[in-house]
């Protein structure tokens, strides 16, 4: 590894750092509009063409506003929170494979900060830690409410990280591997001919489990205990405002976009486009930097899918009384997942000759 | 990084953690930090076991030490459950009132 | 320069670890735990054990640490009186300086130069020792667990039973 080497590496981790933090004011926008689609109603249009400059507005207001600290807050904790519920977000970023690689020169770089053989495990452990934010800032706001938006976070994370780490299992097994980027490799080609060769067709009970216990993790509705605007007043942000509350929304998004980074991969073939090889579309292109940039392409199209699909339940079912919330966790997505793991093992011990 | 300087400061901070542990185990008043300071002794071990393995070559270090992280965490769940029981019938969690468990 | 890396965490974790028995309010030495739990998994990343690390984060500050701040903030405890007496400070000292020592003797005497064949164990080879080798201790820890979950079980469902004083 040489100095230009290192450079490339420095300017890829910025870029792909920069790259995931502009799906926040897309997500802003694309959150704002599909909700009025849903509530038959125009949504944000004032500011700019088709209301587009709406997330830039929200962001100039953010960061105009006083950043309060109440006069009974343990400063410290209070002030480091939203640090260290964005800083996980994005630490979690750096195992994402966006693409196969691109080339300066005779030398390839991967599209990926660094490939870990132990990516998916380290995303899970690095994602686990998002939740000190919630329960630091919960806990230094001096506030009842706060308080219990922080100890029902806790509880949810730590009950609905098995079920996460349940239903993906079965994939890992599957394929042998915990680098994300060999799982997507082993995603190409088809499926009886007619399918595309994603996981989600062999694992769809383990998308199911992960994909409800991605909902939990990430505090969203219909799980979004810990802030429940109509019990909570706003749950662990409570006595948040400006840029430590929009760092609190920021980790959210990150993690949603994380999430949905981490079931692309592993359910739904990555970066590669379906019923065409990345041999079949370079041949066609004949550069392996336009074929990089189609790939990332590709990628984040599968991701705003998933985004999507976030909001579209966010604003289509009720929210999930907290006895429910727990009695889904250990009654129901546990047990699916140990099941699939028991099918996947005899499945693989029959068909498999590996 | 196998040269021979390191492995005495792993040694070192690994006994050095053990024995931050065993200082706070004796001389806190609260359960709480009382446990954490077990679980500090507990990742000095770790240490420790991690650099044998790395020097040694050989897999039994790290095994255990994955053993030890699973039971660590069974060991964490059980205990705070015990300080919580302690703490609803005593209202502290200061182990000077916790007297009557000298049986 | 690895070396330098090295030390710098290695001081890092120990100061972290030292302010969890110093800080008087349990909160923070919750939140110095956490830190020093970062440095250890730092350190096993440096001793080429990536997979101990990330275990290490997943469930020492993502499990662990999580039940103790939880516990903390249920019971919320004042911070006065944080120390015993000063016998109990003297002794400790004196124990841990003595134990320190013997282990300091016993393993830097004991210290064979390392092997040239040293490797990192993948994970591959983790998953498969778990399931030749280390079967039997495997299967008892699985057991282990479930006594653990029953027990931890019967303490929250007896709590209920307790009346209130």
């Amino acid at each position: 590894m040489d100095q230009f080497d290192f450079i490339v590496l420095a300017v890829k981790t910025l870029v792909i750092l920069v790259l995931i933090i502009q799906v926040v004011p897309v997500m802003i926008y694309l959150e704002r509009k599909i909700a009025a689609l849903i509530q038959d109603r125009p949504g944000p249009n004032r500011v700019g063409p088709l209301g587009l400059l709406q997330p830039v507005a929200d962001a100039l207001k953010l960061l105009m506003k006083e950043d309060p600290v109440p006069s009974n807050v343990n400063k410290f904790l209070f002030q480091i929170a939203p640090f260290l519920a964005v800083m996980p977000a994005c630490l979690s970023l750096a195992a994402l494979p966006l693409g196969d690689f691109f080339e300066i020169g005779d030398r390839k770089y991967l599209l990926q900060i660094a490939d870990l053989n132990v990516g998916l495990l380290y995303i899970f452990a690095i994602g686990s830690l998002g939740i000190y934010g919630t329960l630091f800032g919960g806990w230094a706001s001096n506030n009842k409410f706060s308080l219990i938006g922080a100890m029902r976070s806790a509880s949810q994370i730590v009950s609905y990280e098995i079920p996460l780490a349940l239903g993906v299992t079965g994939a890992v097994m599957m394929y042998g591997t915990l680098s994300l980027r060999e799982m997507v490799f082993k995603q190409s080609g088809l499926l009886l001919g007619v399918l595309p060769n994603w996981g989600v067709f062999y694992q769809p009970l383990g998308f199911l489990v992960f994909f409800v216990a991605a909902f939990a993790e990430t505090n969203r509705l219909p799980f979004d205990l810990p802030e429940t605007e109509a019990e909570l007043v706003a749950g662990f942000h409570t006595e948040y405002g400006s840029m430590s509350f929009a760092s609190f929304f920021m980790a959210e998004y990150m993690a949603m976009t994380t999430m949905s980074a981490v079931m692309t991969t592993v359910y739904f073939g990555g970066w590669q486009i379906p019923y065409l090889s990345d041999e079949a579309l370079f041949s066609m292109i004949g550069s392996r930097n336009i074929l990089a940039l189609i790939q990332v392409a590709v990628f984040f199209t599968k991701v705003m899918v998933f985004m999507c699909i976030y909001v579209w339940v966010r604003w289509t079912l009720p929210r999930f009384r907290f006895d429910q919330l727990m009695k889904l966790s250990w009654g129901n997505l546990i047990p699916i997942g140990l099941i699939n793991i028991v099918l996947t093992a005899i499945g693989l011990y029959f068909w498999d000759k590996r | 990084m196998s040269n021979f300087s390191s492995v005495y400061w792993t040694q070192f901070i690994a006994i050095a953690l053990i024995g931050l542990g065993m200082v706070g185990f004796l001389i806190r008043r609260n359960a709480i930090v009382v446990l954490m300071s077990i679980e500090l002794m507990l990742n000095g071990v770790n240490l420790l076991l991690i650099e044998a393995a790395h020097r040694s070559g050989s897999a039994d270090g790290t095994m255990l030490v994955v053993f030890i992280i699973t039971i660590a965490a069974g060991e964490v769940a059980v205990g705070l459950g015990i300080l919580l029981n302690l703490y609803r019938i005593k209202h502290s969690s200061d182990t000077e009132l916790y007297k009557e468990l000298q049986g | 320069m690895t070396d330098g890396i090295f030390i710098a965490i290695g001081i890092f974790t120990l100061l972290c670890g030292s302010s969890v028995i110093l800080c008087k309010s349990p909160v923070y030495s919750a939140f110095s735990l956490i830190l020093s739990f970062f440095g250890l998994a730092g350190l096993y990343i440096l001793l080429e054990s990536p997979f101990i690390a990330v275990i290490q984060v997943l469930v020492y500050t993502g499990a662990i640490v999580v039940l103790f701040v939880y516990v903390v903030m249920l019971m919320n405890p004042n911070s006065s009186g944080a120390y015993r007496n000063w016998i109990f400070m003297i002794v400790s000292a004196f124990l841990a300086w003595a134990v320190s020592l013997y282990l300091l003797k016993a393993l830097t005497l004991g210290v064979a130069p390392a092997v040239g064949g040293a490797h990192a164990l993948s994970l591959k080879e983790v998953a498969t020792l778990l399931f030749t080798k280390y079967l039997w201790p495997f299967e008892i820890l699985s057991i282990f667990l479930v006594v653990m979950i029953v027990a931890v079980f019967a303490l929250a469902k007896q709590s209920k039973e307790t009346p209130n004083e």
